[in-house]
């Protein structure tokens, strides 16, 4: 039952249920399958033979995989290759952590004061004098009066 | 008296060390129950055991097997229903 080009059911792990094809046989346990699932190493009890055959060579390619399964109408599994992405670079945590005490003592900052005129300084020096002038008590208004 | 909430056993108990020093007791809300197997019953492994607010921070890689069925169905039961349906095909 298991032979170079037999198609299976995947029964274990994260492709269970995928339909794969085995491409070579490693031992007497083991073989390597593709096409639905991932290119792998697989234990032989974790395959569920179906009938079909298909002409396969040993160790073929994934190409030529994803063709044969076309033909069946099955979608091969696609592995796109990681793209390369640079390495981010590591900031000193001191000077992560200085970074936002700076914006904390600009926003503390109070607003810069209008500067003020002639006119309106003269206003309040008569104000402040106003609130000197004592106030006239009862008694003296009285004693005014006579 | 301590208030009835507290008199009651349907909040667990945590012993808690306080930034004082001190140690003290806590009430918090229990933990739900097992997940289990949807077919045979069968306690769920590399299942998450915890309240909804830690759950929602947590990935889903973390909260169950990632196969087909994973934290629904045993790996058993699983693999059972996927061998009959291969062999229906």
């Amino acid at each position: 039952m298991i032979e170079i080009g037999r198609l299976c059911v995947k029964t274990a792990g994260r492709d269970a249920g995928l339909k794969c094809v085995i491409v070579d046989i490693l031992d007497n346990k083991f073989v390597l399958i593709d096409g639905e699932t991932r290119r792998r190493k697989c234990n032989i009890l974790h395959l569920e033979p179906l009938k079909d055959v298909i002409k396969v060579k040993k160790n073929a390619s994934h190409e030529d995989i994803r063709k044969e399964f076309e033909k069946l109408g099955l979608k091969a599994m696609d592995t796109k290759p990681k793209q390369k992405t640079e390495r981010p670079v590591k900031q000193n945590k001191r000077e992560l952590k200085e970074e936002p005490k700076k914006k904390k003592a600009d926003a503390k900052k109070p607003a810069k004061r209008e500067k003020e005129t002639e006119s309106g300084i003269e206003e309040k020096i008569g104000a402040l004098e106003e609130k000197k002038k004592p106030k006239k008590s009862a008694k003296n208004a009285k004693q005014e009066k006579k | 008296m301590p208030q009835p909430y507290k008199r009651s056993r349907s909040l667990r108990r945590v012993y808690v060390k306080v930034p004082g020093g001190k140690t003290k007791l806590h009430y918090r809300k229990r933990k739900p129950g097992k997940a289990k197997c949807g077919s045979c019953g069968a306690i769920l492994k590399g299942t998450l055991r915890e309240r909804p607010n830690k759950m929602s921070n947590l990935p889903k890689t973390k909260k169950r097997p990632e196969r087909p069925y994973g934290g629904n169905l045993c790996s058993k039961c699983m693999r059972i229903l996927i061998v009959k349906r291969a062999r229906s095909l």
